[in-house]
């Protein structure tokens, strides 16, 4: 499907629902990734992106009722809003829409490191 | 009868200058030839400012050489330049000069009236006075063409060209009055020019309307007459060689129009002949009688001539002044119920008779609320005149001698008009008479009668006079004009004020002259008898005057017996005799000689020979006298009594009594003879002594029979002035029932026209008269008109109609009331006012009643809209096209915080937030263009600027003729239903992420339950599949808002995910159709195990395969759907050996979710599945 290799890619998870955080380390974890965090609330998550190292952020839009917009510009949502409700700006950010599959996982990855230079 | 001219100036147009008395040269000069550098005319040329290209036409046809002057008034703004001279100075090459004082007038010059000053002319030279009056009194042209007139007389001209107002027209009836030519511009054929023009052309008094191209022309052939006839002219201006021609037009005259002017002064008629004469260029007076005799038109154009008028109120106002105390006489002498009684003969067009009655009126006691009543007879023969008199209606122009205080008081102002007072025009009567035709009025209390007998010979003056001496009552006074008096008739009139000739009628009998005076008998004074006497020479005089002594004496008489001359010494004959004064001849000869002058004069006019009675004795001076008495009669049944002396008789007898010797039977003879002699004697005296006393007797009876026949003459008299005024009131009653008719004519048209009902009612409710209408509230019928209308039967709702009728006559109020119908829903607007006659007395009601019954429903109609309107919560404004606000509901002002009253007038880009103000007229006009404005959300501002959403509606206002006039804008606040949106979104969108990610949640639960179980990872993916397809199915429904989905929306996003990168195998073709939100899942479900299917066994699951999803809608009302699975190019198909978990949800669940019917084909090429529904409702939208 992709010639982009996601093997040992560092992948930062915000995700406030404990069971779909669960989730979505298995998934990168069987795609190859190595899952960063995870955090749960905006501020463990800002402090996670100033410290941990990783290639690419998954961000929950709505983070416990804040929006993890600030953090935003580089990462990739993951949201159970629709494309629709993402504010304008963020438009062009891939998006992936809750629940998802592994494939999509894999495929909006590699969407984001395609778009991104290394 | 004539004319009326203030003393001066009439004294001045007698004797007009003759050419020959040159104005530029000295009097007495030879008369003027046609040398160019003579004088000829003296042109005065009147314009207002805008005239520079009438003057510039009018040089551009004028000869340089022509040998006129011309002067050119202009109206010119006093502070300005004038640039005229220079202006004019290139169009003609003959010297134009700005007028300076004292410049001689010469010939081949044209001279401009400088600005701010007015011009005149005096002696041929020009007068300049600075600076100009103010510019209510400025008349710059009238003011040179009088001068001009005076001056110059028939060589004056006058022109007068465009402009406004009426300057020019006094002038041009000066110049006209005093023989010259007259002419004005023509705005086209000969129409006037408005303004100044036809002003001066009103007067009737314009020769020649012209273009000014043709005046020039006119003027050198008027000139070239003038100078034509110059030597036939006599030194008075008038010709030598008219008189045969004057007396045969002077009976034309009377016999055409029935007035004689035979009597009339004759240079004054012979002149004004002379006028016409040059005006037609006819040369020879035997020629103009031709015209005249053939041209009915000219005979009245020469009557207009001869009755030349000038006159104003209280012209010559001293003299007026003086009568003032003469009339306040006359009526203090008057009680209340008596009559004064004038007469204004020769009214000409009033102002005089109206000037008295003015004088009267002032005259009047203020306290008394009624006078003696007061009645002018004016009189003219001039029947225009009369009818501009009665007419009661003068220029501005000749209201100069009446001061402010007057104007005020007796004048109403029309336009440039002023008419006379009601009570003024009504003591006046007009009438066409002739003073010398007419028998006059009697009884009068003052006669005015001015500039009248300057016109008349000396003859018919006195003729007149004693005419208004018998019209006169005692007492009676008569008011002449300036340079008129009684002359010799000292014995009729006694002097009041000399100066102002007023005269009182002395008490002496007079006999009424007999009509007409001027009789149709043998040709007057044509050659009058003075004439020969002036003639005689010295000799002859003093011949004569030695010839007296040895002539005999003798008297001539006329057919009365009076005697009208004396010669030689009579007085040894006549004698004065006692008693009233007298000239009959038989009451101053001595009576010896009376019988036989008696009976001579008797035989000498009845045989018309000569009658001598020869030795006569007479006893005189103490001696006797043997006389013949000699009567010749003469032509004219005057007689010539010739008292011829014979020698003394005494010398004789003594002598032949000396020489002859006396014989005494001879001397008894003669003794007896003498004594029977003496007995004849006796007896004749005796017999003498009866005739005398039967005589005396038959003279007594004789004076009875005289003064009855006096008195029948007096009675016949009055008689005929009662009936002269009787004539005349009739003739002003018939002008008045005249008016009258016409006035009824009017209003009657006018009360049906306005098809209102009308009735009028007398003071007990009779009918006095009605409209047509009105048949419709009462029965009437015409025949009622005097009915009381409480007989009739009325279909009105109106029983107080006599209590108010009584109200309004009580309280002189107004009654306004609604009434309606008793049969028919119909209201009327009653309203009721008093009668009121002229008088201001009340005779009555009206009654009107206007049908308001329309008005009144679309009154509640609108009282009803208007409530609806106001209790609306939204703002609803009316506006124009234009999107000026008109109307503004009670919502309206709670939404935008505006008052109606603020707001109304405005416009609606009030309401829109500054950058939109267009967006508030592109509304309107687009509502105008007929374009149809959806509802749509907007934001508006308040009054306090503050925003408000609105959802507004722009709807056209169309008229009863269905055309868009106006508009109407409803604005419905729109912030709650926002905010309510916006939270419905909101909570949408938490729904949507609650569940979403509680589907998540779920499947990371299976996810690790099954995991940690060890089921198969493709069981574990078909779970996810299936949560991730609701999932998806949701996704749809929630961006609809849960009302609906979209098919292909709902096919794509099912099949999105085994298609992958790879779109292009997943085929879908359709309408758009929008399904329930419980169908969408079911149908979300149905595809997502059909596409699990393919993606294993079926065309997804090798790398060619092709599934094409097509779905059709068939019928309108709850379609018929159809949608159909196929799929191609997978491995070759085998039907399934036992139901799964696919084919049931299709096969059973799928199709009772849907109502509908599955069927599922395991065809070799690829499986066919084909699912048809239907939708309760759903829409097919082809798009």
């Amino acid at each position: 499907v992709t010639n982009v290799s996601l093997s040992g890619v560092r992948v930062l998870v915000v995700e406030d629902e404990m069971m779909v955080s669960m989730l979505l380390q298995d998934m990168l974890s069987d795609i190859g990734c190595t899952p960063v965090g995870p955090a749960r609330r905006m501020g463990p998550a800002l402090k996670l992106i100033e410290h941990a190292v990783f290639d690419i952020a998954i961000l929950d839009v709505n983070l416990n009722g804040d929006e993890s917009y600030p953090i935003a510009d580089a990462f990739v949502f993951a949201s159970g809003y629709s494309a629709d409700s993402l504010r304008e700006k963020y438009r062009s950010i891939p998006s992936l829409q809750k629940p998802f599959q592994q494939h999509e996982l894999e495929q909006t990855l590699a969407a984001v490191l395609i778009r991104r230079p290394h | 009868m004539a004319r009326k001219k203030q003393s001066g100036t009439r004294k001045a147009s007698r004797r007009p200058a003759a050419p020959g008395r040159g104005v530029s040269a000295p009097r007495g000069s030879p008369a003027a030839s046609s040398t160019p550098d003579k004088l000829s005319l003296v042109v005065g040329i009147g314009a207002s400012a805008g005239g520079l290209e009438a003057f510039t036409r009018f040089f551009a046809h004028m000869p340089a050489d022509s040998g006129m002057a011309f002067v050119l008034i202009q109206h010119l703004d006093p502070q300005r330049v004038s640039m005229l001279v220079e202006l004019l100075s290139a169009k003609t090459t003959m010297p134009v000069t700005a007028a300076a004082d004292g410049a001689p007038v010469t010939a081949n010059s044209v001279f401009v009236i400088p600005p701010n000053a007015v011009l005149t002319i005096a002696e041929g030279v020009l007068r300049l006075s600075q600076p100009a009056p103010a510019r209510e009194h400025r008349r710059p042209v009238d003011a040179f063409f009088t001068s001009l007139a005076v001056d110059q007389g028939e060589r004056a001209a006058c022109i007068i060209l465009s402009g406004g107002g009426s300057d020019g027209t006094e002038g041009v009836r000066a110049v006209k009055e005093h023989g010259g030519l007259t002419l004005a511009q023509a705005e086209f054929d000969q129409h006037a020019m408005t303004g100044m023009p036809s002003s001066a052309a009103a007067t009737g008094l314009v020769d020649f309307v012209l273009p000014v191209e043709d005046m020039p022309g006119r003027l050198m052939s008027y000139w070239s007459h003038l100078s034509g006839i110059e030597d036939r002219k006599g030194p008075d201006g008038s010709r030598q060689d008219m008189a045969d021609a004057v007396l045969k037009i002077c009976i034309l005259l009377r016999r055409a129009l029935g007035h004689d002017f035979i009597e009339y002064k004759r240079n004054t008629v012979v002149r004004r002949i002379q006028r016409r004469m040059q005006v037609l260029q006819i040369d020879n007076p035997a020629d103009y009688f031709e015209h005249l005799r053939r041209t009915p038109i000219e005979l009245d154009a020469l009557f207009r001539e001869l009755l030349i008028n000038v006159t104003e109120f209280f012209r010559d106002p001293d003299a007026f002044a003086a009568l003032q105390p003469v009339i306040r006489d006359i009526v203090a002498g008057k009680d209340a119920d008596e009559q004064i009684r004038l007469w204004v003969p020769a009214c000409a067009t009033g102002e005089e008779a109206y000037s008295i009655a003015i004088l009267l009126a002032e005259a009047m006691p203020t306290g008394r609320s009624t006078g003696p009543k007061v009645q002018i007879f004016a009189t003219d023969i001039d029947e225009q005149a009369i009818a501009t008199a009665r007419a009661a209606r003068y220029r501005k122009s000749l209201l100069s001698g009446v001061n402010e205080e007057r104007r005020q008081r007796w004048f109403v102002k029309e336009d440039d008009h002023y008419s006379l007072i009601k009570s003024i025009r009504e003591t006046c009567v007009f009438s066409t008479h002739s003073i010398v035709k007419d028998p006059p009025f009697s009884k009068l209390d003052l006669i005015v009668c001015r500039n009248l007998m300057i016109y008349l010979n000396a003859a018919l003056q006195e003729k007149v006079l004693r005419t208004f001496h018998y019209a006169l009552r005692p007492n009676g006074v008569l008011f002449l004009g300036t340079s008129e008096s009684i002359g010799r008739l000292t014995s009729l009139y006694a002097t009041v004020d000399k100066k102002h000739r007023i005269y009182r009628r002395r008490e002496t009998s007079t006999a009424l002259p007999g009509f007409p005076l001027v009789a149709a008998r043998a040709a007057p004074d044509v050659a009058p008898a003075a004439v020969p006497a002036a003639s005689e020479s010295n000799v002859d005089k003093s011949a004569r005057r030695v010839m007296e002594k040895h002539l005999p004496a003798y008297v001539v008489v006329d057919r009365n017996h009076d005697v009208i001359r004396f010669s030689g010494e009579t007085d040894k004959y006549l004698g004065p005799s006692p008693g009233t004064a007298s000239l009959n001849l038989f009451s101053l000869i001595r009576k010896p000689l009376r019988t036989p002058a008696r009976a001579a004069l008797q035989k000498a006019l009845a045989t018309q020979a000569m009658v001598s009675h020869e030795n006569l004795m007479v006893q005189a001076n103490g001696h006797r006298r043997l006389l013949d008495l000699i009567v010749e009669p003469l032509d004219d049944g005057h007689c010539v009594v010739v008292f011829a002396e014979r020698p003394a008789p005494a010398a004789g007898r003594d002598a032949s009594s000396q020489s002859q010797p006396s014989s005494d039977g001879l001397e008894r003879e003669l003794a007896a003879t003498r004594e029977r002699l003496q007995a004849t004697i006796d007896e004749l005296e005796t017999s003498n002594e009866e005739m005398k006393s039967t005589n005396e007797e038959y003279q007594s009876v004789n004076e009875e029979l005289q003064s009855t026949n006096e008195e029948l003459e007096t009675s016949k008299e009055e008689m005929q002035s009662i009936n002269e005024e009787l004539q005349t009131v009739n003739a002003e009653l018939n002008s008045k029932n005249d008016q009258l008719t016409r006035a009824v004519g009017d209003l009657t048209n006018l009360k049906n026209s306005t098809q209102i009902a009308t009735i009028t009612l007398d003071g007990s409710l009779h009918i006095r008269d009605f409209t047509p209408p009105m048949t419709g509230l009462f029965h009437l019928r015409e025949t009622d008109r005097g009915r009381p209308v409480t007989d009739l039967v009325t279909k009105l709702d109106y029983g107080d109609l006599q209590d108010d009728a009584a109200r309004v006559i009580r309280d002189l109020a107004s009654i306004e009331r609604e009434v309606t119908l008793k049969d028919r829903d119909a209201t009327f607007l009653m309203r009721m006012l008093p009668y009121r006659t002229i008088e201001n007395v009340i005779a009555g009601v009206v009654m009107t009643f206007v049908d308001i019954t329309d008005r009144q429903r679309l009154e509640r109609e609108r009282g009803m809209l208007s409530a609806i309107v106001d209790s609306s919560f939204d703002a609803i404004i009316g506006h124009t096209l234009e999107g000026t606000i008109t109307n503004w509901n009670r919502a309206a002002e709670v939404m935008f915080g505006y008052q109606a009253s603020d707001i109304i007038g405005k416009p609606m880009a009030v309401l829109f937030p500054a950058g939109r103000a267009d967006e508030a007229v592109g509304l309107s006009k687009r509502i105008g263009h007929s374009e149809i404005i959806k509802s749509f959300d907007t934001e508006l501002v308040r009054k306090d600027q503050t925003e408000i959403a609105v959802a507004l509606t722009v709807s056209p206002v169309r008229s009863e003729g269905r055309r868009i006039v106006a508009a109407s804008t409803i604005a419905t606040d729109a912030t709650a239903r926002k905010k309510m949106e916006e939270h419905q979104t909101l909570l949408l969108h938490e729904l949507s992420h609650r569940v979403k990610n509680t589907l998540a949640t779920v499947q990371s639960i299976t996810a690790q339950t099954l995991r940690a179980s060890g089921v198969a990872p493709s069981a574990r993916e078909l779970l996810e599949g299936r949560l991730i397809a609701l999932a998806r199915a949701h996704d749809v429904l929630m961006e609809r808002n849960w009302r609906d989905a979209d098919l292909r929306e709902i096919a794509g996003r099912a099949l999105n995910a085994f298609t992958g990168s790879d779109a292009g195998r997943l085929r879908l073709e359709g309408p758009s159709v929008h399904v329930a939100p419980e169908a969408a899942l079911a149908l979300a479900m149905a595809l997502q195990e059909l596409a699990t299917n393919a993606s294993k066994y079926g065309a997804l699951s090798n790398d060619g395969g092709y599934v094409d999803v097509s779905w059709t809608v068939q019928g309108k009302d709850q379609p018929a759907h159809s949608l159909r699975w196929q799929e191609s190019g997978g491995p070759p198909v085998e039907a399934p050996n036992h139901q799964g978990f696919g084919s049931r949800l299709l096969k059973r669940n799928l199709a009772e979710e849907l109502g509908g019917k599955v069927d599922v084909q395991y065809a070799r090429g690829g499986v066919v599945c084909t699912i048809d529904f239907r939708l309760g409702g759903g829409e097919g939208d082809p798009a």
